[in-house]
């Protein structure tokens, strides 16, 4: 239980005081309202005693009685009604609330907090109303009244006559059967006569002459002059004086005072009492005819009871009624009462209540309580013993007490008024309203017994219950509080006797009695048990202090406080107490908050939001179903969607309430604010008939950081190209498109009149679909003026200006239940300035009907259709996006702080040129090496000039713009639709095996040394596109060389012409996908030719071997290939002619098939070299068909320069590290250089293709580069097999930099050697026995520099086999020579070999050192002939 | 009507905060869902219970407490586990042994739950196979 004001052993004795009726006339009843205040009501702040009051117990002994209090009433003929009892309390306890900011106790219990008020007045309010308001019953005698005040006026004609009038009239109401209402103490009342007299108005010595009379007739201690009304009312304002009725009557009665207005409404009221009560008593003539004064009966102004007064009649008529005299009271609440009373008129109150008590109660009190002891104590004898005699035959032992459950139907038992067993019930009651607990309990103690014999339970449960009271009450505590009895008065009053308003004033005393006692748990179990279905409110507030007691007690249960809490906030609100049971449910919210108790919460929280909405408490209540909506729910759909229209009603009625103000907060949809991207720029549009446009960013693609990062570099490549080689520090890569990967550190930049696309993640969480109507974005702009200075003033614009940013609407955006969706919205600048986009603004509703079906909720087919939308509620949610967690200096890595992130605060720039490009022909599928023309048109939809424009790839030898010479091809795409890609010349077929020349300089392709190569300058008209102005341009394409799909990534480099100071440039992406599939594989290898003079005569000459495979594998496409042309491109060498001269002049290669072709290689023009600068290449073109395509040109020189350069580029790094100034590596690398060729060989071909039974002809072209002499090159990329592991090594290696000789083959290579000699000799050998046959040796200098030769031409052996097989021969003559040969000089040598049989001989055996003649190391190695030189010696 | 042989039970695992980790309901088979949503109801009875449940755990020397609360016609008894995690069962009609080695069973269950180095105490238990075996043990001991 809560804590009390009073505390137990105060309100014992305050809730059962003597009873007193006031009988007044007419007369005085008038005078006393004149201080709207009845003749009872006046007396009420005065009946408590302010001295202690002495008296003498039947055995002579002096009693003490403490703040002795009386009651003062005025007489009511009827019971209280129950119904009128029950609203009485309702209104006590609605009326009584919690004060504001009242301070709450915290109290700490395991791991709550709890903060509770620790009072509960409206508790208290409701017991004293409950106690006060108990009818009086015959099984007690506690509020019976016990004497009387008959009132008269001194104004009166008769005032002797009135009074004799109203001793009758008490004299009548009390022994006149009619009335069985109110209870009286005893026969004979005692009867006190009161004069008033109005010291304003009335004669003061006739009253004094009334006053002795009456002293006469009634003697002086039951007669009393009161004068009160000194004071005139219209002195009433200047002087304060304290209103002691206030705190007694503003509470509860103030309805009464009303009906002493002149309202219309009360005369009504007072008329249907009349004429109600007087057809109900039918003593309708009786109040005429005697022309008493009826005010006991039809007097609604009643203070101790007040609600008696609307109680004398039931029905709707006095409901209604006394309804509307609670409107009226709260009209005219301020009424000032005892106007006319001065302080003197107080003390003459207080005077008077003394002096009744003193001279005229309680000597009646001690009379009465004398002569009943009396009585008692000579009947004892007799009747115990007779009744106890009877009890005894009959049952044979004494009933127990504990046995009354079993005892049914007794408590009808009823005594009549005056039966002896009440006697001492009487005197025990009069003990008890004096305090004399000792005797009191002795005689409830008594008394229980004998009725417990007679088995009468109503009047048993009373004594037990006042004998326990009186138990506690008695000082020095003599023996503990009988508990016990107390249950049992409560089972009995409750279960035997069905009296729940006895059973629950017995439980409230017990249970003030066990706190008092810090028995709780004892106390709580004892509300509890008495909560029942029968009155709410007395089972709610029950609840409520037993929740007190648990949070009380020792060891407090806060678990169950808040289960209690709970179910006294359930009771309240079916009590209609409102305030109430919300208080109790945000009490009991605390404990349950957060702990995952979802159901149990959401119950509460759907509790709370709606008694607050009842409560006009909008904000709470709309704080409340949030909590229910936006929490992991466990609730069914229709649950949901229940709370879901209750949050939009009670949302919509907040949002009514201001109009004009700010946009609430929605808290339906999640939006996944993280995932909220940002697009700049039109949409893309996919194609336009045979264009298609570039594919550049939009919010369709996926984010991959791989690809982002390439974007990233290809910029940063073009950046640094148009910025002389560095990328400035300024630079920052153009981002479209901005999510959570992006870079959001810095504001983006927009330009203005292009959109800004949001899209925005929304997230149902319900299991009901959401319909967001009216999708907005809400932004908040800052104009700058042209010159990009801020406006003067800064304006701050808000979303609805369409002017400055235009903003689109969605009209419907449907969220399914549980669903994942994104809504993209967008908003068109146009005018220059901040934009900061600050959130979504929507109306947020749900669909109708849906909301019945279960679980699935929309059905796909409601979707098409428009939405009939129930209710919906307009707000905003703000879209907050957190940056990226910093982690760069220590104070970051210790702490936890976030970057900005400002994705959604674009600056709009002024107007920047926009480039689209579109492709045009593009193919989607090419064979490896294939050629394809195609177009780009480029088209500036902006209003801006456009220039520099360039692209950047990865794969620059997979397209061209052509160099300078391809102004020769047609311009527009649809001239060129059967034209080859190539540039040809007709030949006539004479001219076949020769190569024909002509020369190029990569310069002329845009491919220079040291420039990117990746960077290709868009070959623009005027190199400006103007605005509006589009151009196409053909672009010819060489599918690669790996099969497979290629993503090739272009990346369009554009500038404005006037310069601008934010954005310096701007890009547009686009991404290639071409599928390849295998043509051909050409693989090539040169070799010296051993013929040493060509037919020109010149020293020089190579043999190229070209194998063709053709490797298409595809069965319908590609029928055959033909090799129509095989060019080389070098420096210094160039195709001279075909060597096998096949017959297949078309070199058609079917399926799987493979041909070879050789060709001498012979070098160039000396003189044609060194006049022309090194990068000019000679090309030469060996035809098979009747066309020549001139290699030169483009696109097939464009594309062998790219080939050249992306195969330059892997090398290069190698070749620096070789040429380190060292000598032995200088001759390394002079011997390398002979082996050196630097040979490239384009094979170009036709396929024909068959598709749709329409045969195509495509083209293409190969390269192959040859480096080195014997070494095969290979037109595709070779599979480089993955080198092994090394194992690992744990010690350091040995220095392995000993040893950079030139390998034995390179060596090798440095002297060609060649013998020349008959095949076969015919020679007599009977003639002449020995033979000598001349041998030329032709030494011939591969490198450039000398080198020292020496030949040996010892025989030596190589082994006994070779002997065997070749036979043996001599060379004659000088078997050494130390020969220097000039660089590429050739030397011959005439020897003579010498045979002596017949036979086959090889003449391979002279061997040949060769060294480098200026180096000081000297590589020395035999020269290898790989040949043997067969010799036939025969006889003739 | 016709009373069933076999009640409800309701069965929530508490943490340490007093927070439920895991929840299930067992109605006898031929019983419907109750029409009232009084799921609410059971939660706040069970968590009332805990109350009484300290005050048990000091006079018991049992893990199984037995009945420790009853509210109108539920019953609540109680399990504390070494680890004071709590077990609550409501139920409408008494089975002591059933609810006894229902606890046991679950409680052995729930150790080798436990000892997933993934779950963190005190959250709520989600594996979906954790629940299927507590529905077949609720079904073997309290339905049957």
């Amino acid at each position: 239980m809560a804590q009390c004001v009073q505390s137990v052993q105060e309100l014992i004795p305050d809730s059962f005081v003597p009873c007193v009726a006031a009988l007044c006339s007419d007369e005085a009843e008038r005078l006393t309202r004149l201080n709207h205040l009845s003749f009872a009501e006046l007396l009420k702040p005065f009946s408590r005693l302010t001295s202690e009051v002495h008296m003498r117990d039947p055995n002579n002994q002096l009693h003490i009685i403490k703040n002795l209090k009386i009651a003062v009433s005025n007489i009511i003929t009827q019971p209280p009604q129950h119904g009128a009892i029950r609203k009485l309390l309702n209104d006590v306890v609605s009326g009584c609330q919690p004060a504001e900011g009242l301070v709450a106790n915290v109290i700490t219990a395991g791991d709550y907090d709890l903060n509770i008020s620790a009072t509960t007045p409206w508790f208290e309010s409701y017991r004293e109303t409950f106690l006060q308001s108990m009818p009086a019953s015959d099984h007690e005698f506690l509020n019976h009244y016990l004497a009387c005040m008959l009132v008269a006026s001194s104004g009166e004609a008769e005032p002797m006559e009135q009074f004799s009038k109203l001793s009758q009239e008490q004299h009548r109401i009390q022994h006149n059967n009619d009335y069985s209402y109110p209870k009286w103490f005893i026969p004979n009342t005692l009867k006190y006569y009161v004069l008033l007299h109005d010291m304003s108005a009335g004669d003061e010595q006739r009253a004094e002459s009334i006053y002795e009379e009456m002293k006469q007739k009634y003697g002086t201690q039951g007669c009393y002059l009161l004068k009160i009304n000194s004071r005139t009312s219209n002195r009433a304002s200047d002087e304060q004086i304290p209103d002691p009725w206030s705190q007694y009557l503003q509470k509860n009665s103030v309805q009464n005072q009303e009906s002493y207005e002149d309202g219309p409404c009360t005369i009504t009221s007072n008329k249907n009492y009349d004429s109600n009560l007087l057809s109900l008593d039918g003593l309708d003539n009786e109040v005429k005819v005697d022309g008493l004064p009826n005010n006991f009966r039809t007097h609604p102004l009643q203070l101790d009871q007040p609600i008696e007064s609307s109680n004398n009649v039931d029905g709707p008529d006095h409901v209604k009624s006394a309804s509307s005299l609670h409107e009226t009271k709260k009209a005219n609440s301020g009424i000032i009462h005892g106007a006319c009373l001065t302080l003197t008129d107080h003390d003459r109150i207080r005077q008077f209540i003394q002096e009744f008590t003193f001279r005229g109660l309680l000597p009646h009190i001690e009379k009465t309580i004398r002569q009943l002891n009396d009585q008692l104590i000579s009947r004892k004898g007799l009747s115990r013993s007779l009744f106890s005699a009877t009890k005894k035959w009959f049952s044979g032992s004494k009933v127990p007490e504990k046995s009354i459950n079993e005892l049914k139907n007794t408590s009808g038992l009823l005594y009549p008024p005056e039966a002896p067993e009440l006697q001492i019930r009487k005197m025990a009651d009069l003990c008890f309203l004096v305090q004399h607990y000792d005797l009191a309990y002795s005689c409830y103690h008594t008394a229980k017994k004998d009725f417990l014999n007679d088995q009468a339970m109503l009047y048993a449960a009373g004594a037990l219950e006042m004998a326990a009271v009186s138990a506690f009450l008695q000082p020095g505590a003599p023996r503990p509080y009988p508990a016990h009895y107390m249950d049992t008065a409560i089972q009995t009053y409750r279960d035997v006797c069905k009296n729940m308003v006895l059973a629950e004033r017995c439980v409230l005393l017990s249970a003030e009695i066990l706190k008092s006692q810090s028995k709780y748990s004892e106390a709580a179990a004892l509300l509890i048990r008495l909560t029942s279905e029968d009155s709410d409110l007395r089972s709610a507030l029950l609840l409520e202090q037993a929740a007190h007691c648990f949070i009380n007690m020792k060891s407090p249960m806060v678990r169950k406080y808040a289960f209690h809490m709970i179910l006294a906030g359930h009771r309240f609100s079916k009590a209609g107490q409102k305030k109430h049971a919300l208080r109790c449910y945000c009490q009991a919210m605390q404990v349950y908050k957060g702990k995952g108790w979802s159901l149990a919460e959401d119950h509460i929280n759907f509790t709370i939001g709606r008694q607050s909405y009842t409560l006009r408490q909008l904000d709470n209540a709309v704080s409340a179903f949030r909590h229910i909506l936006i929490n992991e729910s466990k609730q069914s759909a229709a649950q949901q969607g229940a709370f879901l229209r209750e949050y939009l009603y009670v949302y919509k009625n907040v949002s009514q309430l201001s109009p004009d103000g700010p946009f609430p907060q929605l808290p339906l949809p999640y939006i996944n604010s993280s995932a909220t991207r940002v697009f700049f720029g039109h949409d893309r549009r996919p194609a336009d008939g045979e264009k298609q446009a570039a594919t550049h960013v939009s919010l369709d693609q996926e984010y991959d950081s791989e690809s982002s990062q390439q974007w990233r570099e290809l910029e940063e490549q073009v950046v640094a190209v148009v910025n002389k080689g560095v990328i400035p520090s300024s630079f920052h890569p153009t981002q479209y498109c901005l999510n959570s990967y992006s870079d959001n550190s810095r504001f983006p930049l927009a330009v203005v009149e292009e959109p800004i696309t949001v899209e925005v993640a929304f997230r149902n969480p319900l299991k009901v679909p959401l319909l967001l109507t009216d999708l907005s974005l809400l932004w908040k702009f800052q104009p700058k003026d042209i010159n990009g200075k801020d406006n003067e003033e800064v304006r701050e614009l808000v979303t609805g200006e369409p002017e400055m940013i235009g903003t689109e609407v969605i009209s419907e955006f449907l969220i399914n239940n549980e669903e994942s969706k994104v809504a993209r919205l967008k908003l068109f600048p146009h005018h220059i300035g901040e934009l900061h986009i600050l959130g979504v603004v929507y109306n947020l509703g749900t669909i109708q009907g849906s909301l019945t079906m279960d679980g699935i909720g929309a059905l796909p087919g409601c979707h098409t259709g428009k939405y009939s939308l129930s209710m919906s509620v307009r707000g905003r949610q703000d879209l907050e996006i957190q940056g990226p967690r910093l982690n760069n200096t220590k104070e970051e890595k210790t702490s936890i702080t976030y970057g900005p992130d400002r994705r959604l605060d674009p600056i709009i720039t002024e107007e920047m040129p926009l480039l689209e490009v579109f492709f045009i022909h593009f193919p989607t599928e090419l064979l490896c090496g294939e050629i394809r023309k195609a177009y780009v048109e480029f088209a500036n939809v902006s209003k801006c000039p456009l220039t520099g424009l360039k692209v950047v790839s990865k794969r620059p030898e997979f397209f061209t713009f052509g160099g300078n010479t391809a102004v020769l091809t047609p311009l527009s795409p649809s001239a060129s639709e059967n034209c080859s890609a190539y540039k040809t010349v007709v030949t006539d077929s004479t001219s076949v095996c020769t190569a024909l020349t002509s020369s190029a300089s990569s310069v002329d392709f845009g491919i220079g040394i040291g420039s990117q190569p990746e960077v290709i300058p868009v070959p623009l008209p005027d190199t400006v596109l103007l605005p509006g102005a589009s151009v196409q341009l053909p672009m010819w394409l060489r599918g690669p060389d790996e099969e497979g799909v290629h993503e090739i990534n272009f990346l369009f480099y554009y500038e404005s012409v006037k310069k601008q100071p934010k954005i310096r440039h701007r890009i547009l992406r686009h991404t290639a996908v071409i599928c390849t599939s295998r043509s051909l594989n050409v693989k090539a290898t040169v070799c010296r030719s051993n013929s040493l003079e060509d037919e020109e005569g010149k020293g020089d000459n190579m043999l190229v071997f070209v194998d063709v495979e053709n490797t298409n594998t595809s069965e319908a496409g590609v029928k055959e290939f033909h090799i129509v042309q095989v060019s080389s491109s070098s420096k210094h060498w160039k195709l001279q002619k075909s060597v096998n001269l096949s017959e297949n002049k078309d070199a058609k290669l079917a399926s799987r098939e493979k041909g070879k072709f050789c060709f001498k290689v012979i070098r160039c023009n000396e003189r044609e070299g060194a006049t022309q600068s090194s990068e000019k290449y000679t090309f030469a073109d060996i035809i098979f068909g009747n066309e020549q395509i001139i290699s030169s040109a483009s696109p097939c020189a464009d594309f062998f320069y790219r080939s050249l350069s992306s195969e330059l580029k892997k090398p290069q790094t190698q070749l620096s590290m070789h040429t380190e100034k060292h000598s032995v590596e200088d001759a390394v690398s002079l011997i390398q250089k002979c082996n050196k060729v630097d040979l490239n060989i384009v094979i170009l071909w036709k396929a024909y293709v068959v598709e749709d039974s329409k045969q195509l002809i495509l083209e293409g072209q190969h390269h192959v580069i040859l480096h080195t002499i014997g070494k095969e090159a290979f037109s595709y990329p070779q599979k480089q097999e993955q080198p092994e592991m090394e194992p690992l090594k744990f010690f350091r290696p040995e220095n392995t930099t000993a040893t950079s000789r030139p390998s034995l083959e390179q060596l090798s290579n440095l002297i060609k050697t060649s013998l020349h000699y008959p095949e076969t000799f015919n020679h007599p050998f009977h003639q002449k026995s020995l033979c000598l046959v001349p041998v030329t040796l032709l030494l011939s200098n591969c490198s450039k520099a000398d080198v020292d030769v020496i030949v040996d031409l010892r025989h030596k052996t190589t082994s006994p086999e070779a002997l065997e097989i070749h036979g043996s021969f001599t060379w004659l003559g000088q078997t050494q020579y130390k020969l220097q040969l000039k660089g590429q000089e050739i030397l011959s040598l005439q020897l003579k070999a010498c045979f002596v049989h017949t036979g086959v001989y090889n003449l391979g055996t002279p061997r040949v050192f060769a060294k480098l003649s200026d180096q000081v190391t000297v590589f020395e190695t035999s020269q290898q002939n790989s040949m043997p030189a067969l010799i036939i010696i025969n006889n003739v | 009507m016709l009373k069933t042989k076999s009640g409800s039970f309701y069965f929530v695992i508490l943490g340490h905060h007093d927070n439920p980790a895991f929840e299930v309901e067992f109605l006898p088979a031929g019983k419907a869902e109750p029409k009232d949503d009084y799921h609410h109801l059971n939660q706040f009875i069970a968590h009332a219970a805990l109350d009484l449940v300290d005050e048990n755990l000091w006079l018991s020397n049992n893990i199984y407490l037995k009945i420790v609360d009853k509210f109108n016609e539920w019953f609540v008894s109680a399990f504390v586990t070494v680890s004071h995690l709590r077990f609550i069962m409501l139920y409408d009609i008494r089975q002591e042994d059933g609810i006894k080695n229902f606890f046991t069973d679950v409680y052995d269950l729930y150790i080798k739950f436990a000892v997933n180095p993934f779950y963190e105490p005190n959250s709520p238990l989600q594996s979906s196979a954790f629940d299927r075996k507590v529905r077949f043990l609720g079904k073997k001991h309290l339905l049957s």
